[in-house]
Formats: structure tokens, sequence, C-alpha cells
């Protein structure tokens, strides 16, 4: 365990306030810290057109390992942000969107003490490199190395094409469903859902539907939420919002 | 804030929405605006199901964003689609089991001009056909079939066929068609469509109109029509079972297809609002900073090893370094000094010169560079390539215009090009003057000859031999030859006397500078001199050359002429003619 990681760790807060407990805080902001540098653009640039980084579903990999790990082990005993990057570093091999190490390291080291220079590339760096490869083979044993999931990325994009059949094609091109439905879905692995995937898509999109006030034509038997998926019952549905707007409210009382 | 957006939510969700948006969104100038409009939306809002308040409040703290004009999906890629790029499903309204009628009304309200439909044609007409229509196709997906919408094709949307005079002719009950439909009467629900090509927009103009076969029909509804035919088919199961969907890259194809960005993703997180990162937080441009250090680290270990003299050592650090970080400067400059310490002083002008790409304020490597020009411009010299050589000081001294040497350099070789210029110059000359004068000798060979004629002919009557004449011819011509060369021998010590008289004065002061390119001219006017007096001997023993030695006057004069004119030049120049005119001679007199 690098001390370099250890003393750029923000403490949890300890104040009395109720919420969720310092566990959950961490994870959340360490979720945060694996999708700004991953998520979004610190380790994502175009390099000749080729990119280097991560797209929502290896990010959405990266997160569900770390949250699983967590549900088996405690972060007393483990470095958050060592196992977040050791996650990174795995989700870009099982999802063929290879990370080096090196910049893994570089960039978290930059996020955790902002505006630094550039690690030395002497042993204690290596060191640290060490140190994250023998991590993600912990992980991979704590997770019976069972690595690739069914995410809802997939099952989404497919109800969203279907929906879009069903709908006026103006009132579709004039409401950003799909937008919404994605930011909603990338925002979901702050925390983790432990529903199945196709249930957690029908939930998004039920959500974003509300959201923005928009009635899926058609009185059917069923309603198109019980069509998109065969066992989904609307308490599920309803118990899936509610942990995916808990989510958000983490937001500002996390970071 | 977009107004529309958030008028259809508020009007979906009703006052309490309206109220917690108001409180939420206080300060938000944007909502102000609207405030006024949506309190009126809010009244004429219909009766809804169980609001959901958990929802409502997230919709309200979440407004700036959810409704934020800049949402807008980007524009869907249109891309070629290929067979099994992703699941293709039958239409959701099949499995939702709407009833005819709404499918119906949905059905008059969403198509539009431009659409394609697949229908059979069931009654023929003078003025057209009559298509039942089956299914939509060109992306679009409704349940149609059942409906029995009919459509009307008119005559003069049938494209003509050629031979056929009645173009009508070549349709049958029952085929299968593919059209565009050209007008909707949605009130009357009564279509038009046509199989002109000109009917469709130009993204689906790739769709063939006419006659086609079941093969041809869209996807999603030869799966509708397999789920229609089973009682157990669910969506979900026939989206597992389509080849479609376990494409790998399918999520990156529907994504363009629905024009969702992952280059910028959109966040409802607060913390996740685009952050403007700095270049210097990009993970290539941390690692760059760390590559040079770390190369850096290594040139100097090689500099180490280079002053105590450890050449090889030195270059493996330096190549080490520059793997590690391609072009960095120090390691370059020092692989460079290296280089030309060792003579590869190619390779060492490359180096410098690629460090100088990269950072041209680098002084070590200016400083390099021009002494490495300029000892390659002196190698290049001796190679007698002047002009590569004018080169390489030229560009030295570009560099750096106080570089002394270089200019030193540069100047010498001027000299030296000048000089070879000259000496190109009288060559040329000389030639021109080997040519008239071999137009002369030949002149004055011509002379010659017919007086030999008549010699001959008054010898051949004292004594006819072929031999003697022969004899006489060689010797003549040998003559000739040799009269030839100290004719020009003289020519050249005559010019030489008397450009010596005119510009000694010069001569003396060139001299001494450039006394390492000129080998002092040796002193041969006096040898000269008693060749001349032979020469002359043998002229006028020989043969009557008055003639001649008048076009050699005149022709010597001309030079002169010549001469005098370009001895208004510089006096270097004199100099090199002397010193051409005694090499020439040197090389004759050898």
């Amino acid at each position: 365990m690098e001390s370099c990681v250890g003393l750029a760790l923000k403490k949890p807060r300890l104040d009395a306030e109720p919420g969720p407990d310092p566990d959950t805080r961490t994870h959340f902001r360490v979720c945060r810290f694996i999708m700004e540098t991953v998520g979004n653009k610190q380790l994502y640039q175009t390099c000749e057109g080729v990119k280097l980084g991560m797209c929502s579903e290896p990010l959405a990999t990266a997160c569900t390992v770390y949250h699983r790990f967590f549900q088996c082990c405690s972060t007393r005993v483990f470095e958050p942000y060592l196992v977040a990057m050791a996650a990174i570093y795995l989700a870009g091999k099982v999802e063929e969107q290879h990370l080096r190490t090196r910049d893994i390291i570089n960039v978290c080291h930059r996020y955790l003490n902002p505006g630094s220079d550039p690690l030395e590339l002497d042993s204690r760096f290596w060191d640290l490199r060490d140190s994250i490869v023998q991590c993600e083979l912990l992980v991979l044993r704590v997770l019976n190395f069972q690595v690739s999931f069914q995410h809802p990325h997939k099952y989404l994009l497919h109800y969203l094409l279907s929906l879009k059949a069903l709908m006026n094609r103006h009132a579709w091109d004039r409401t950003p469903i799909a937008v919404t439905t994605w930011a909603l879905l990338r925002d979901s692995y702050h925390g983790s859902l432990c529903h199945p995937p196709q249930h957690v898509a029908v939930a998004i999109l039920y959500l974003a539907l509300q959201t923005l006030g928009v009635e899926v034509p058609g009185d059917g038997e069923r309603e198109w939420w019980q069509v998109l998926s065969d066992d989904i019952t609307k308490p599920a549905i309803d118990d899936i919002i509610v942990e995916l707007i808990q989510i958000y409210n983490m937001d500002a009382k996390c970071t | 804030m977009d107004r529309d957006l958030l008028r259809q939510s508020v009007s979906y969700h009703g006052h309490t929405l309206f109220s917690l948006l108001k409180c939420e969104q206080q300060e938000n100038p944007d909502f102000q605006c609207i405030a006024g409009d949506l309190s009126r939306t809010v009244q004429y809002r219909k009766e809804r199901r169980v609001e959901n308040v958990a929802v409502q409040q997230f919709i309200a703290r979440k407004a700036d964003l959810l409704f934020s004009p800049s949402w807008q999906s980007s524009t869907p890629s249109v891309k070629e689609e290929t067979e099994d790029m992703y699941a293709v499903m039958p239409p959701l309204e099949q499995f939702m089991e709407v009833p005819g009628s709404d499918r119906r009304n949905l059905f008059f309200r969403d198509i539009e001009r431009g659409d394609v439909v697949i229908g059979r044609i069931n009654s023929i007409r003078e003025f057209g056909f009559f298509v039942t229509l089956i299914c939509l196709s060109g992306g679009l997906g409704r349940d149609i079939e059942d409906l029995e919408i009919t459509a009307l094709c008119p005559l003069r949307d049938v494209p003509t066929h050629g031979n056929h005079d009645d173009p009508l002719s070549y349709y049958q009950n029952g085929d299968l068609i593919q059209a565009g439909v050209k007008d909707v009467d949605r009130y009357h629900e009564k279509l038009t469509v046509s199989l002109q090509p000109s009917s469709l927009p130009s993204s689906l103009s790739h769709l063939k109109l006419g006659v086609i076969g079941v093969d041809d029909m869209p996807a999603h509804y030869s799966r509708s029509v397999a789920v229609a035919s089973s009682t157990t088919e669910t969506y979900e199961k026939v989206l597992k079972r389509t080849l479609g969907f376990a494409n790998p890259s399918t999520v990156e194809f529907l994504l363009g297809k629905l024009g969702i960005s992952e280059t910028d993703p959109a966040s409802l997180m607060r913390g996740l609002q685009t952050k403007n990162f700095l270049k210097e937080d990009y993970a290539t441009s941390i690692r760059k900073k760390q590559s040079a250090s770390w190369a850096l680290k290594c040139v100097k270990i090689g500099v180490d090893h280079f002053k105590s003299g450890r050449h090889v050592e030195a270059m493996n650090e330096y190549n080490k370094g520059l793997e590690i970080d391609t072009n960095n400067v120090e390691a370059l400059v020092a692989r460079g000094a290296l280089y030309a310490t060792k003579g590869s002083l190619n390779k060492a002008i490359d180096d410098f010169e690629l460090a100088l790409e990269s950072c041209p304020t680098h002084r070590n490597a200016r400083k390099y560079l021009c002494q490495t020009l300029v000892e390659r411009g002196g190698q290049v010299e001796e190679e007698e390539k002047l002009a590569t050589a004018e080169g390489l000081y030229r560009k030295a001294l570009a560099l750096d215009e106080t570089f002394e040497e270089a200019e030193e350099a540069l100047q010498k070789l001027q000299k030296h090009i000048q000089k070879s210029l000259r000496l190109k110059e009288e060559e040329a000359a000389k030639e021109e003057k080997d040519m008239n004068k071999s137009v002369e000798t030949s002149a004055e060979k011509l002379r010659k000859l017919l007086k030999e004629e008549k010699r001959r002919k008054r010898k051949r009557k004292r004594s006819s031999s072929s031999s003697s004449s022969s004899s006489s011819d060689s010797t003549l011509s040998s003559s000739h030859k040799k009269s030839k060369k100290r004719k020009k021998r003289s020519l050249s010590s005559h010019s030489h006397k008397k450009r010596s008289h005119r510009s000694s004065s010069n001569e003396n002061k060139t001299f001494d500078s450039k006394e390492e390119w000129y080998p002092p001219p040796a002193n041969t006017s006096a040898s000269f001199l008693n060749q001349k007096q032979d020469m002359a001997k043998l002229l006028e023993g020989n043969v009557r050359v008055s003639s001649a030695k008048e076009g050699e006057v005149n022709h010597y004069s001309k030079r002169q002429d010549q001469e005098s004119g370009i001895h208004q030049g510089s006096a270097e120049k004199s100099i090199h003619r002397k010193n051409s005119s005694s090499s020439a001679g040197s090389e004759y007199s050898r």
C-alpha cells in the first residue's frame, strides 16, 4: 500500500449528522473519482482519431467490480482508492479498452493532488504499480473470477429503439429521452443497484419518461414496461427509482 | 430552460410539481420567465394517476439540468446498416396488444410523406391500382397488417417499363409492392402512394420501389409474423434469441443511431457538470512530462560517460533516453555532439536539426550545429562539391550570423568557387579559341595545301613519287600541329606578359592573402620567349604563313580586347586567369 495514495485520501466526514454512513460516503466518493478520471475526460483523449479512454460499459464494469468487492470486504482493511485503480485496470482488460498502469497512476495521483508534478519514475513508482497489479489479482479472487457482467446498456438501447418506433417522430425528436436515460444510467453507478439489468433499464426508462412528462401512446392490454421485460413488476420499478433518486441525493452530502 | 419541455412535464404532473419547482428553482432566472406561463398550463391539465412526490421532487431539483436546451440529441449518424448490427425487433404494439382502432389512429397520425410502405395489390383499375398495406419499411415499424389499410397508386406514379404500352399490365393482383407515400389525408384516412423514386427522401433512395419478393420484406416484419403465430413469444425472449443482440459492437452502433454522444456524456450529477479539464491533467501530457524527466536522467549519466571517455556507454544511455522520450531535446543534442566527436558528421547534423525543430532556442544545439556544419563543409569542399559546401556554410551563417569561422570559410569558399568558375570560363574560352583556331588553322591548312599542291606539281614534274608527298604531307601535318601548339603558347605567353605588366600591383596584393590557394606562378615568361623565337623561325622556314600570321595577330588583338574588357572586373579574376593560363601553360610544357 503506497503512502502517496494513503496520505492523499480524504478522510470521510465524521460529523454526527444523520445520513449515509461513512462507508457509503467513501464509496460514493471513490466512484465519483472513477467517473471523473475514466468516464469523463482525463484518461480519455483522442489521439489521431483513436480513443484512449473508456466508454460507458467499461466504466460500469469498473464500478460494479468495485462495489462487489466492498460488499465482501471492509474498507478498514483495504484502501478504497487502490481497489478503484485496480478495478479500472481490470475493467479495461475485460472490456477490451486497455489502459496502461502508468497512465492510471499518473491521472489518479493528479486527481488526488491537483496541480502537482508528475511522479518520478523511481522505485516508489514501480512499487505502486506492483501494488495495483497485486490488488487486481486479489480483487479477482474475491469475485471468484466472475468479472463479466450483463449491463443494462444494451437492453436500454434496444428498448429506446422500440419506443422510438412507437412514438410520433417529432415528439421523439424534441424530447431528449435517449440522452436523459443515458445520463441516468451512467450516474446510477455511483451506487450499486443490485437488480437484473433488464429491470434497471426499464426503470430508468420509466423515470426518464416521467420526468419529461411523456405519455407512451397505445393503451394496450399490457403496459409497455410489462412488455419489455418478462418478470418486472411495478413495485420493482418503483424500488429502483427510489434507490436511484437516493443516489442523487447523496451527491450533495458526500462530496 | 426549454420552455416546451418544462411545460410538458408540468402538465403531466400537475400543480404539486409546479409548487416544488417554484421552491427549488427560485433563483434560476430562466425559470422565473417561464413561471407565469406554467401557472396557466397547470390549470388546463387533466386529472392523472397517483402522483409520485419523490419523483417530482427529483424533477424539481434537477430541472435546470433536465430541461436545458443543450440536451437535445445530436443528429443520429446514418450509417450503413448491415444485418445483425443489433436486434431488429417486431413492433412493440404487437406485444402490447394495442387494439386495432388505436393502432389505426396512431398510424394515420404518424405516417408522413416520404415513408415507405409495403403492400399487396388487391385490384387494378384503369387509373391505377390499390394496395393493402402489410407493413412499413425504411426504419419504421408498426403493426398494421390486420388493419387492412388500402392505398392508391395512381397511374401517373407508375413508372413505364419501356416495352409495355400500358405500365399497369406489368402488375398483377397479389404482387408485393414497395412504394413511397406521396400524400396523406388524415381526416379521411386515405393514402396515396407512388412508385417513382422521386417520392423518397435522399436517405431512403437506396430502397427499390416496385415489385419485391418475400425475401425482401424487412426483418421486423418476418419476426412479427413469427411472433404472431406463437403464443409464448415475448419481447424479451425474441430479443435474447436474436443474433444481433449478441454483437459486441451493438452498443456503439446504437448510440450512433440514437444520437447519444459518448465523447461528451451528459450527467444529472451536480458534481459532474462539465468541468474544464486543463490540458495538463490529461494522461498523455502527464506521461510526456514524466518520460521527459526520466530521459533527462539517462542523458546526465550519458554525459558523465562521455566526459570520462566511455563513448559506447554514453551512446547507450542516449539511445535509452531517446527510446523513453523520442525527440527529447537534451538527448538529441548530446548524441549529436557524440556523433560529431566520432566523425559521423551527417548523423550529428540530423540530430541537431531535430533538436532545433522541437526547441529552436536551444543555445548549445545551435552552436554545435554551426560548428558541425562548417566542419562538414570543409570536408565536402575537399571533395570538390563546392555547391554543397556553399550551402552548408550559408546554413551555418543563417543560424548564427556572428559565427566567424563560418563567415571566413564562406568567403574562402566563394573565392574558390570563383576561381573554379574562372577556370571553367578559361576552359570554355580556350575551347572557343581552339575552335576558332581550328577554324583558322583549317583555313591556314587549306592555303598551305594549295601551295603544297603547286609545289608538288612542280616536284612531280621533277620526281613523281607519292611517298615523298605523303611524307611531306605528314611532316607538314606534324609541323602544323607543332606550330599550332606553339602558336597557342605564343598567344598565351603574349597575354601572360601583357597582363603581368598591367596588374602586377594588384597581383602582389591579392597574392599575399591567397597564398594557400594559389601556388606561386612559375616564372614561365622567360621560357616562352625562347620558344617563341624558335617558333618564328620554324614558321618562316616551313611555310609562308604571312596571311595566317595576320590572322593570328588579328585574333590576338581581338583576344586582347576581350581581355581588356574583362580586366575591368575584379583583380582576382585576372589572377585567376593568370593562374589558369599558367597552369594551362604548365600543362603544355609538360
